[in-house]
Parts: structure tokens; sequence; C-alpha cells
């Protein structure tokens, strides 16, 4: 009796090991989301990049039956593809196919997640594609660039602290069988959280878990959990390289993620300054519409990468811990400083002034019809489903919509106060002739604004003050680094 | 009012035929009936109602691009309008227009290119009303100051600036400049950089621009999403009807034969792997005839990771990390353009050569009957899965409408694909892909070749 209790016990952990996220409808389309809670957070410190080349190499080689070629053709008529994600906590595989085509899809789907080819000559393509798209694909993106920077000095010393893609060394020196044995430890049931969405038959879902417990128990995910700390004083890094124009990111930790309950209220916060590729953010109109600085301008308090390629944040990016960013979009080089010292008066504005009622208002009824936006595909949808699972929070819409609800604008400004600061954070700049820069930022000259058209008196009264904005940045706070030695 | 309900009768009309046109003619590639009607002033309005609940999607397109920029000087002109447009109107100024979109919590933006720029919202059901009626009075009304012109413009060079950090961009620039002399393709949609860095001075010319090409007849109205056509209808004539028509008609220059083969090479400042792009003068969009089917084909059968120089030279021999190639969809005649990234510069002049032999193989014989079905069904796949959202069908229906004014071209071009023989494909290569029409574009790093 006590030998066949200790068997259920065992069964019924190993079925809440694996998690699900099913969501039944009567689209012609199946979409999948086939998270595993593992991610650059656990690379070991001398091989940053393994989590993100295990996942590119299993979404993209051949399987243990078909070589590269025949996954590809196999896809092709489907027009169906696999493709790989990866964040710190989490290494998720997407893709979606026409019902007509399911069982043909997931065959492919599952023998690539759970029968690896692990050929050598599909290790080695992958391998030089995850070089190159450091070596030529960010280091060519001034802006992804300053944003990786960013998160990486603000996060060093802790499992947060490498890029997610690696270093082109780390990169140049991870063999097969080091990727190998990460899926081995680290691609498991009690990591994983199976997700499908759309016109499935109902005996899919069944057939999918069963399948997935061919993946070892494994032991769960628990890197050792560190939050990046504050910074003693402010300091910049400059990215130096040959490049028409200036781009800016700065920020600072915050402890706070949608698991913490002033997230609704960070969040309305974040929409209110500066919510990206919106016209309505404070940053964007005052930087962009008023004087003409740059293409945009924005804030995050949620990690949000490839954000000039794309309108929405990808799901799936969950993280632990976050930090509060501006993204100053590229400006001309003479009026770079002006540029900073505008963004960083915004901020002290935001933080001595909070939010107005009207405004409060206004963004809180944003959001609550935005969320709907956001969720609107049946990827996202399924996506935020999964990382309210990662949170342990309901689902996304819901969260934010009842905590809307309750907010007052208070709470809003009570949260400025706590999370916000203008000191104590990392700036990145990425800028040809970096000493000029640095000579630039460290003076306390004032760096006056001229306008190619009359402006209003407010604006360039509030300019004499932005203009004299003081920086704090010493010349030895501000370190100048060629690209060509970033992440290599 | 009296108007609107005698002219919602044909919406109704049509819609009735156009489910019956679904239901005889399954293998239409747009996934829901549409309704497709025109105001007396010559605004088309599209509506699609699909079964994706609460959101709508309004796509606004003006058949104006970076090709009607026919005067010298002027080029980038489209796109700046397409900002200039987010300026304001005395009703509706742009602190209270961005106000009202927020608080409604619509995703709003716009996009220009060679041929079309659209507008688009994406909302709640319940608030058509309010975007119909702003959108129609920026389009009517759209009021801007020289001051606010002149930092506009300098957003435009802002945005040139964050493209510019990309060799694709340089690339694209010096093609286009090289392969054309006098169609205005010459120069790319964010126009020459002097012309760009010249805006703040055009505040007239701006003024004239708009006057031209905003006007009902270049206009079409797409509305997808949960909303009924009768409806929309109804708000159409209500804020757009008493929209004038325009009489200005562009000459826009046909681009002369080219008879030689053009090549030019591009020093990248920065570090980057080697680009070799080489083009041939395609043929305008045409879905009355195979030839650019043919040619999308081809583009999948020589150029997809599922064609045999892709297996070649990035999955077997691994001398190219990237390779594409395919013609997109204009009004004019334009490029078929096949694009290697090359991971050695000792490999530049193989990949190039592998690249003109794959083009010869399809050129001397017929493709295998399998490999184009295979091709068939990915065009059908694609876009059923493309089109996965109200906004995502209204997407790809814009870029359809922005060509021939109307949704149905899109499934004609399906149609002209399902039709397709090897011998189309192997006739349409041999036409287009010449040497004397060719263009050959390499960039490498400074000094790497």
């Amino acid at each position: 009796m006590k030998f066949f209790a200790l068997l259920l016990l065992t069964s019924s952990l190993a079925a809440a090991q694996m998690r699900v996220m099913a969501k039944p409808g009567k689209s012609p389309l199946v979409t999948f989301r086939i998270v595993f809670t593992t991610g650059a957070a656990t690379d070991p410190t001398d091989k940053p990049g393994l989590a993100y080349l295990t996942a590119q190499m299993l979404a993209g080689s051949g399987t243990k039956e078909m070589t590269y070629r025949q996954v590809v053709d196999t896809l092709f008529p489907m027009a169906a593809s696999v493709s790989a994600q990866v964040d710190k906590e989490m290494s998720t595989f997407s893709g979606a196919t026409h019902v007509d085509n399911l069982d043909e899809y997931y065959k492919l789907l599952h023998d690539m997640l759970l029968d690896p080819g692990w050929r050598p000559e599909d290790f080695q393509r992958v391998k030089d594609d995850a070089i190159n798209a450091i070596r030529v694909g960010l280091r060519s993106n001034d802006e992804e660039l300053g944003k990786e920077v960013l998160y990486q000095n603000i996060c060093q010393g802790t499992p947060y602290g490498q890029y997610n893609g690696g270093t082109i060394s780390s990169l140049e020196s991870i063999k097969l069988d080091d990727v190998k044995s990460f899926y081995h430890s680290h691609y498991s049931q009690s990591n994983l959280i199976l997700g499908v969405a759309g016109g499935y038959p109902a005996a899919f879902l069944e057939r999918m878990k069963k399948d997935f417990r061919a993946l070892p128990q494994g032991a769960g995910f628990h890197p050792r959990a560190q939050a990046p700390k504050l910074i003693e004083n402010t300091r910049a890094i400059i990215v130096e390289k040959d490049t028409r124009s200036v781009a800016f990111s700065f920020g600072f930790p915050i402890s706070l993620t949608r698991r913490n309950p002033d997230y609704t209220a960070m969040l309305l916060v974040s929409t209110y300054f500066g919510l990206h590729r919106m016209s309505s953010g404070v940053l964007y109109q005052e930087m962009r519409e008023k004087r003409g600085l740059n293409y945009g301008d924005y804030s995050y308090i949620e990690y949000f990468p490839r954000g000039m390629f794309r309108m929405e944040p990808d799901p799936n990016l969950a993280r632990r811990f976050q930090i509060f960013q501006i993204w100053i979009r590229p400006v001309e080089p003479p009026t770079a400083k002006f540029a900073l010292r505008l963004a960083l008066y915004e901020l002290d504005k935001l933080i001595k002034d909070g939010i107005s009622e009207e405004a409060f208002e206004r963004t809180r009824d944003f959001l609550g019809k935005y969320v709907n936006v956001l969720t609107r595909t049946r990827s996202a949808d399924l996506g935020y489903s999964i990382d309210g699972l990662f949170y342990d929070r309901l689902y996304y819409v819901d969260m934010v919509k009842s905590e809307l609800a309750k907010l007052t604008r208070e709470q809003v400004n009570s949260a400025i106060h706590r999370y916000l600061r203008t000191n104590r954070m990392v700036i990145v700049a990425v800028s040809r002739d970096g000493e000029a820069l640095r000579r630039q930022l460290s003076s306390d000259d004032p760096s006056p604004m001229t306008y190619n058209s009359p402006k209003p008196e407010a604006i360039l009264r509030e300019d004499k003050t932005v203009e004299k904005w003081p920086l704090n940045l010493p010349a030895d706070s501000i370190a100048v680094v060629p690209a060509e030695k970033v992440f290599q | 009012m009296k108007t609107s309900v005698k002219l919602a009768i044909p919406a109704l009309l049509a819609l009735a035929a156009c489910r019956l046109g679904a239901a005889q003619a399954p293998q239409k590639i747009i996934p829901y009936p549409y309704v497709q009607e025109d105001l007396p002033n010559g605004l088309r309005l599209v509506t699609v109602t699909t079964d994706f609940p609460n959101i709508v999607a309004v796509y606004i397109v003006v058949q104006t691009g970076s090709r009607n920029e026919v005067e010298p000087g002027h080029t980038g002109f489209a796109h700046l309008f397409e900002h200039l447009m987010f300026r304001g109107t005395e009703k509706f100024p742009a602190a209270q227009y961005n106000e009202t979109l927020a608080r409604i919590g619509a995703a709003s933006n716009a996009f220009t290119t060679d041929d079309y720029t659209c507008y688009y919202t994406v909302f709640s059901k319940e608030d058509l009303p309010t975007v119909l009626e702003m959108e129609a009075d920026r389009f009517r009304n759209l009021k801007y100051a020289e001051p606010e012109f002149k930092t506009e413009a300098l957003a435009v060079l802002g945005e040139y600036n964050k493209n510019s950090s990309s060799p694709f961009s340089k690339l694209d620039e010096t093609l286009r400049d090289t392969a054309f002399t006098t169609s205005t393709y010459k120069h790319t949609t964010m126009g020459f950089l002097k012309d760009v860095q010249d805006m703040p001075n055009q505040y007239e010319y701006s003024l004239k621009f708009f006057d031209r090409y905003y006007r009902p007849e270049y206009t079409t109205i797409l509305v997808v999403g949960d909303a009924r056509s009768k409806a929309v209808r109804q708000l159409a004539d209500k804020y757009w009807g008493d929209w004038k028509r325009g009489s200005y008609r562009p000459e826009i220059p046909s681009e002369p034969p080219q008879d030689a083969p053009r090549t030019v090479h591009v020093d990248w400042p920065g570090p980057t792997l080697p680009i070799v792009t080489i083009a041939f003068k395609s043929p305008a969009y045409n879905d009355a005839n195979r030839e650019c089917a043919a040619l999308d084909a081809l583009a999948y059968l020589a150029f997809s990771p599922a064609s045999d120089l892709y297996q070649k030279l990035v999955v077997e021999e691994q001398k190219a990390d990237a390779i594409f190639g395919g013609a997109e969809d204009h009004v004019d005649a334009s490029l078929f353009q096949i694009t290697a990234r090359v991971k050695k510069p000792g490999d530049m002049d193989y990949v190039r050569d592998q690249i003109l032999a794959a083009i010869r193989v399809f050129q001397d014989r017929p493709v295998d009957v399998a490999r184009l079905q295979a091709v068939k069904k990915h065009l059908r796949y694609s876009a059923a899965l493309r089109m996965n959202a109200s906004d995502a069908i209204a997407g790809s229906l814009a870029s359809y409408v922005a060509l021939k004014r109307t949704p149905e071209t899109m499934d004609r071009i399906y149609e002209q694909y399902a039709q397709l023989t090897p011998d189309d494909v192997m006739k349409a290569a041999a036409k287009y892909l010449v040497e004397s029409s060719r263009t050959i574009v390499t960039l490498t790093a400074g000094g790497a070749q």
C-alpha cells in the first residue's frame, strides 16, 4: 500500500512539473510556443552564449532522422518554420502551421526538440551565424548595440551580466559536446511549458504531453538569484565607431517585475513618459515633436530587444530582474549633449512633479484598452499567457485591467518616487570620435540649442535650464571602448 | 442622413454578391468576403468583416510614394508628408489627436514605400466613429505652420541617421542610383541625403504636395475586423463625403531600356561581411498575365532556403551566411534582385558566379513539376499564416490596394500562381534575368577587396 502511494505521488509530481498552456479555438491555424525556463542566466561563466547556441542548434539543424536540407524541404511547402528566442530565463521555440499540415509539422517540431541530429556541419554553420550576429549584425546596429552594452554594464557580475548571444571568443571556443551537455542537463520536463493555441483536435494536446514526457524529469531551474545593484556614481561608456550620429541609452536596475504589486503603476508611468514608438509619450513630445532632435525617445521597465524593428514587445522575455531604461534615438552630433541633458531634465521633472490627474486618467484609460491590442494575435496571446505562468500571476490582460481599476494617482506618484532616480545610473553612447564626446560630456559648459525655426518662449526658457543641466560625469567616469572590442 | 441610407443599399447587395462569390470559389486567397464601394468624390472604401472579436484595423492607403517625387531636389517628400500628417488640424490639434488616440488605446502609425503611403490605426470596435472622424479631418484639413514644418523635417533627418548604420541601407541607395537613370525608383523612399538636409527650406513645396496628392481619387480606406460594411459606409459618407476631388496627374518618367551591364563597388567604413547584390530590370506588377507570378515562383525556386543554390552555398559549403532574392511588386518596372552575404572577401567572385550559374539553369530547362507544386503550396499557406489577425489582413490587402486599388488583384495574382507551368518560369527567367539589364553592387569593409 505504501509502495502504491509512493508511485502515485511520483506520478502526480511528474504531471505537475511539466506545465501546459493550451488555448483551443476555431482558427484554421495552430500556434506553438514551447518554452524551456532556462537561458543565458544559466550559461557557465566561461561559456557565455551556450544557451543561445543550443537553442539555435535545435531550431536550425537536422534531426536524427532528417538532414537540415530535408527539414527545410519539409517545412517549405507548409510555409512554416521553427524559430528560437533566447533570453536570460527562457528559451522559446515558436512556430505556426495551418491545421491541414498539423501532423507533418508537429512531427518535425517534435524531432527537432526531442531527437536532434547534432551534426558537426550544422554546428559549424550555426556557430558562424552566432559569431557574425555579433561581429556584423549587432555592431552595425548602433541602437541595439548601445542597449545591450547598457544591460551588460548594469548587470555585470550577476547571472544577467552577459549578452544573450555570448561573446565572439566564447562562441569560438564552445564545442558541440558543450551544447549537447547543456541540452541534456537543461531541457527537462521540470523546465518545460508547452504552449499551443488554435484549431488543433481534442486528442492532440494529450499526444504532445505524452511525447514531451520523453525528456528527463529534471530538477527544476534554480540559478542563483542575484539582483543587479545600483552603482555609487553615474558613469558613461562611449562605444566608438564610424557612424553619422550619436545614439544614447541609459538606465539603472529597478526591483520590479510583473510579480510586484507596483508593476501596473510603473507600467502606467513608463507608458505616460515614453511608450515605445508612440507619439504620446512625454519624451517623444519634448524631444522630437517640439525640438526635432531625432526620430523618437522612449522609456522601458522591461527588457525590449529588437525595438528598432518591432512596434510591440515580444512575449516570453520574462525576467526576475529588470532595469529602467531610456532610449534616445540617434541625434546629430552637435546636439548630442543637449539631447542627453533634456532627457535627464524630463526624468527629473517627472520625479519632482509626478503625473497630473488628467494625464493619470488618460493613460489609465489608454492602457486598459491597449492591452487588448498587445495580445491581439494568437501567438502573442499564448506568449503572454505563458509569461503569466512564469510570474505566477493572472493572464496579463486581466491582471493589468483589474489593477488599473483600483489604481490611484497617489499610488502612481508614490511609485515614481520609489523606483525612479536621476543619479547612480549607467549611460551608454554609440558615437564616432569617442574622446571628443568624452570631453564634451565631462565639461560643465552649457550646450545651447539652436533651432532652424522660431520656438515658443516657453521652450526657449526651458532650454536655458536644460543647456546647463548637470551631468555629473567627471572625465574618469567615462570610458571609451572601440565597437570591435565590445562582446569580443 | 437620407443620402447615407440610400447609398448603403448597393453596399448590402455587394456584400451578398461577395459572399456568394466566396462560396462558389473557395480557392480565393482572402479569407473573408469584402465589400468595395466608391463614394461619389472618388474615395474608395473596402470593408472586410472578420471573425476576430473586438478589434478593428483602419488602413488608409494613399497611392503616392517616392515614385511620385518627379521634381529634382524634392526626393523624400512622400515620406516627409507621412510625418507631417501627424501635425494636426484646427479641430484636432496634434496634442488633442494624440490624446484621443491614447484615450481609446489605439496603436497607430504610418509608413511610406516607393508606391504608396499608408496610415493605420488598430483599436477597439466602439471607437470606429472617432477614428474615422479624426482621420477624415486630417486628410482634409491638415494645417501646420512653417516652424513646425522645419522641426518635423529634422525628425526625418533623425530617421535617415538611425537607418544609416546598416550597410544594407547604403547598398540599397547605391543599387538604385546605379540601376536607374530616369525612373523615380532611382532614389530610396528616404530620399537623397542632400534633399533630406534641405527639407526644412521647402515649406511652400510641402503645401503643394498635400494639395496635389491628398485627394479622394488617390485614397482607399480599408476597414478590417469587427465592423459591418453598412455602418462603415454611413460613417464614411458622414465624415469623408464632401472631400473634394483634385486634378493633378504627375508625369512619372519611364526608365529607358538598359543596354549594357553595370557594376559598382562600395567601401563600407565599419566592419561588415562582404555583400554582393545582382539586380535585373523586372516588369511592373501585373495580375493579367503570369510573368510577375512566374518571377515570384522563380525567387523561391532559385534563392529561398529550399533552393539548390542556398543549400550549396549556405548549408554545405558555408561560403555565404544569407542568400535571398526576388522582385517586390511595384507600380512601374523595377528590380529583381539577389543578395548574398559572403563569409570571406576572397569568395565574393565565386558566390557571384554561382548565382549567375544558378540563373542559367532556370533559363535553360524547365523546373521539376513537383518543385513548382511545392512553391504553389508555400505561397498559399504563407498567405494563410500571415493573415492571422485583422490588422495583418489589412496590411496584406493594403499592399495590393496600393497597386491596383482593389483587393481583387490579390485573388487574381494567386490565381496566376495556381496556373503557373514550368515553361512560364523558364520563359520569365530567360526574358528578364539578362546580362544587358544587370547591375551588380558589391560592398566590403573598407579596403577588404
